[in-house]
């Protein structure tokens, strides 16, 4: 893939030049619990506007809880979440999209029921001001905004290249086709960092090609900031600027792919020790 | 007519229609109108755009992209600054689209997106005569920074620019074209060899297109979907000769090549040509679903058909039909053959065309049948598309129809078919010795053998290559019989061989998806299309088609043994051409321990 060395380098070089500029998402001394079991521990991460910042780690190493804490499903016990210097660890996750942080999940979390356009044209939610009786009378000003979020939400349905599908109930869908829709519906509200839970889990490798290069684009062409958990390594260094290493809620390496493909912390937290 | 270029009719129609829908594209959901004078502008800004980044008279621009309206301005631009246009299969990979791009000698290549545009820069570096890449579509693109590349909406910027210093100048550009200019070259994807470039002047196409309506007559209020690859002659007649000639035909775009069915359903054209393969895909789609179908379904479904052969067939012997089969067929059409011809979005169409490959009789009938009267043409690239066409109401499917006005046909020593029209091309690009091999004192050889039927209709029996001569002295054309292997829904390919043999044998390759749906019934468990093509079932239902079809021939055309093919053919290993026909050369090479175990 041509494409992704570009990104790589230029990536690179962008670090190099604005490591002056505050991050624009800081996670501090995260400590989060459940019962006696401690998920997270002393977790520090800077992360910078317009970078692939990917996290991996063995499972149960607390990957998701780490997104979790960022997009407000969790509440850490200790430590902050800084968004853009403002501290949102107190705010409930709907606000926290409403400021610009968008995600995807794990297992797919989209209503199996509705078409393909609803579900992405609900990650326009936000975008949305007309009432509830407004709303009910759709006419003027509402019809018209409702034209206006249809037109934002074509528009994605035409980046990720699924209009062949965009009347099709979600729950019909193949599984990668399901996950690119689930990423539509993120790109919908049109954030400022996405967090993407193992996108390319579960898919073929033509399936993983084509996530991968719809991660590049958005990256590229919105210059939307990534946090991305992804186990299958060969992705993570070809597209990241920067990997953190998670084991037991502990952070044990940081680092550029290179730097963390010769970590042996990291090598033995996957492979163990001899 | 005698010094038309393609250019000056664009003209010609901008003026005529302006305002009228020349182009419709749908963009983000929803159908754009492009009108006759937004087409002539874009088409002259393009033009001039491209001249200021240095085309001259007679440069190669080459276009590497799925169809859509810049596709056309890109072509007619070039034509009309007097260069030549390269079309390239978006499907081939980054070494044949070296190929084309080298011998072609092309200075500009106008690409799709971001995918067409990695596979030129894989090989841009040896490729010098290259200038620049003109991308369309420029998403993922923004990072790129190779100096070739620029935006193909910078080019139209630059045309307006240019026009705007100097109103008049496009238009004494068009009043310089030539009907004698080469104004496009095709590749033929050709079954054996390197592709060739015929080089086709703006005479050849508009001549060749006016035979073509004179044939089967359009009307200014047509429409048209464009979706099988422009840079193939048909296409490219069907989207831009025949829409200029006639003059007011709309061209609809497919929103992406996997939305064309929807799109065909939305837009319901009046015209529609499709290669064998998408008819037989309609057929065989029809004929699954018939089984997944209720028995009152079924019932009513045989019943129709039956009515619809029958009337077809009264039709065909010139029996007038009488009043009680035209309330049956009316009873039919209205619950069942309408709702069908909806489904395809072929309510509409009047005028419909098979061509390119020989279609399966069985697959022509079922659509007379059914009241979609196809009508199949024959046509080359080297006579810039078509020689015969059924026309009128006399359709006798298993030929190709009459004469087309204007083509003359004469018959070789070896039955080869001979034509001369103000088709027939230039030659072929830098390649004297195929031109001298192919037009033979202005009469085109076309490597076919056929025959003129009493109806005068003409036959084509097989390629001259192709011909099997038995070790018994007969000769045979395997295209008849695969071709009755095709019409089974089950049966995607055969290779039927034996040339030099004692009997005749077949490699077949199955058509995946029905075959599995097949085998989910019968409640056989499979796991990859390796798997599936080798279960003892499946061998057994190939069999029975394969009796079916050997009743159909005479002892020594039937087919005694075959192998089922274990893979699927591929464009990219070269065993199918761009336009998935069968390489048999290339098949019978890399099968040849299969084809000799039959043979044990």
């Amino acid at each position: 893939m041509p494409v992704s060395n570009t990104t790589r380098e230029e990536n690179a070089g962008f670090l190099e030049r604005d490591s002056a500029i505050p991050p624009q998402l800081v996670i501090s001394d995260l400590f989060l619990s459940f019962g006696g079991i401690e998920a997270l521990s002393c977790l520090d991460l800077e992360i910078r506007k317009g970078e692939i910042f990917s996290i991996i780690g063995p499972n149960g190493a607390g990957k998701t809880c780490i997104l979790n804490c960022i997009s407000g499903l969790y509440r850490p016990q200790q430590g902050k979440v800084l968004f853009e210097g403002v501290d949102i660890t107190p705010l409930e996750p709907h606000k926290r999209a409403a400021l610009g942080i968008g995600r995807t999940f794990q297992n797919i979390e989209l209503f199996k029921k509705m078409t393909v356009i609803d579900n992405v044209m609900l990650g326009r939610h936000r975008f949305l001001k007309s009432g509830i009786f407004s709303g009910g009378i759709f006419f003027g000003k509402t019809k018209q905004e409702e034209l206006a979020q249809r037109l934002r939400t074509e528009e994605v349905i035409d980046f990720l290249e699924i209009e062949s599908i965009r009347k099709k109930t979600v729950g019909e869908l193949p599984y990668g086709l399901q996950k690119r829709v689930e990423l539509g519906r993120a790109l919908a509200m049109e954030p400022e960092v996405l967090l993407l839970d193992e996108p390319a889990a579960g898919m073929n490798l033509e399936e993983t090609e084509d996530i991968v290069r719809f991660i590049l684009d958005v990256n590229e062409e919105f210059g939307t900031t990534i946090v991305l958990i992804e186990h299958d390594l060969q992705v993570v260094m070809e597209i990241s600027a920067k990997v953190a290493c998670i084991d037991f809620g502990f952070k044990i390496a940081e680092g550029t792919p290179e730097v963390i493909q010769k970590d042996p912390k990291v090598i033995k937290a996957y492979l163990g020790e001899e | 007519m005698k010094d038309q270029t393609i250019p000056k009719l664009l003209r010609q129609s901008a003026k005529r229609h302006a305002n009228k829908v020349a182009l419709r594209e749908k963009d983000l959901g929803v159908w754009q109108n492009i009108t006759w004078d937004q087409y002539y502008e874009n088409v002259k800004c393009f033009s001039l755009g491209i001249v200021s980044l240095g085309l001259e008279r007679g440069d190669k621009v080459s276009i590497l992209s799925e169809n859509n309206p810049e596709w056309l301005y890109a072509d007619i631009g070039t034509q009309s600054a007097r260069g030549v246009v390269v079309g390239v299969y978006p499907t081939n990979v980054a070494s044949q689209v070296e190929y084309i791009l080298g011998h072609s000698q092309s200075k500009f290549v106008v690409v799709g997106d971001q995918e067409q545009t990695d596979k030129v820069l894989e090989v841009a570096e040896r490729l010098p005569g290259l200038k620049k890449i003109i991308v369309i579509d420029m998403k993922g693109l923004r990072k790129y920074t190779h100096p070739l590349i620029v935006a193909f909406k910078e080019v139209l910027t630059l045309g307006k620019t240019v026009d705007e210093g100097d109103p008049g100048l496009f238009d004494r550009m068009v009043n310089e074209t030539d009907a004698e200019d080469t104004a496009l070259m095709v590749y033929t994807s050709g079954t054996t060899g390197k592709p060739k470039g015929a080089m086709i002047s703006h005479r050849n196409a508009i001549a060749s297109a006016e035979n073509f309506i004179t044939a089967t007559p359009f009307k200014e209020r047509d429409s048209v979907v464009s979706y099988l690859p422009l840079c193939h002659i048909a296409e490219r007649s069907f989207s831009v000769f025949y829409p200029l000639v006639v003059g007011g035909i709309t061209v609809n775009f497919a929103e992406t090549i996997d939305t064309v069915q929807q799109n065909l359903r939305e837009i319901a054209p009046t015209i529609f040509f499709a290669v064998p393969r998408i008819w037989e895909k309609m057929h065989a789609g029809h004929v699954m679903r018939m089984r997944d179908a209720t028995w009152l379904k079924r019932l009513v479904d045989r019943w129709c058909l039956r009515i619809g052969r029958a009337c077809y067939e009264k039709r065909q012997e010139n029996n007038g039909i009488s009043y009680g089969w035209k309330i049956l067929y009316a009873i039919a059409f209205i619950i069942h053959f309408h709702p069908l011809q909806r489904i395809w979005g072929l309510n509409r169409a009047r005028n419909l065309y098979t061509g390119g490959a020989p279609t399966p009789p069985e697959v022509s009938v079922f659509f007379h049948g059914i009241g979609l009267p196809v009508r199949e043409l024959y046509g080359l690239t080297e006579c810039t598309g078509i020689c015969t066409v059924h026309q009128g109401e006399d359709i006798r499917i298993g030929t190709v129809g009459q004469l087309a006005p204007g083509v003359e046909l004469k018959l070789g020593d070896d039955g080869e078919l001979v034509f001369k029209s103000e088709g027939v091309f230039q030659g072929y690009y830098r390649n004297p010795e195929a031109t001298a091999e192919t037009i033979k004192d202005g009469w085109l050889y076309s490597g076919d053998v056929g025959r003129l039927t009493e109806h005068g209709h003409v036959k084509v029996i097989d390629r001259k290559k192709d011909i099997i001569i038995t070790s018994g002295g007969k000769n045979i054309s395997p295209q008849e019989i695969e071709n009755e292997f095709k019409a089974s829904p089950f049966i995607k390919d055969a290779v039927v061989v034996g040339d030099g043999r004692k009997y005749l044998t077949a490699l077949i390759l199955i058509e995946y998806d029905n075959v599995g749906k097949w085998a989910e019934d019968n409640h056989i468990a499979y796991t990859t299309f390796r798997d599936l093509s080798q279960k003892g079932e499946i061998f057994e239902l190939i069999s029975q088609i394969t009796k079916d079809v050997n009743r159909k021939f005479a002892q020594v055309e039937t087919v005694k043994k075959f192998t089922v093919l274990d893979k699927e053919l591929d464009q990219d290993d070269d065993e199918l051409t761009a336009t998935q026909k069968v390489r048999r050369k290339i098949i019978e090479e890399k099968y040849r321990d299969v084809i000799a175990a039959m043979y044990r």
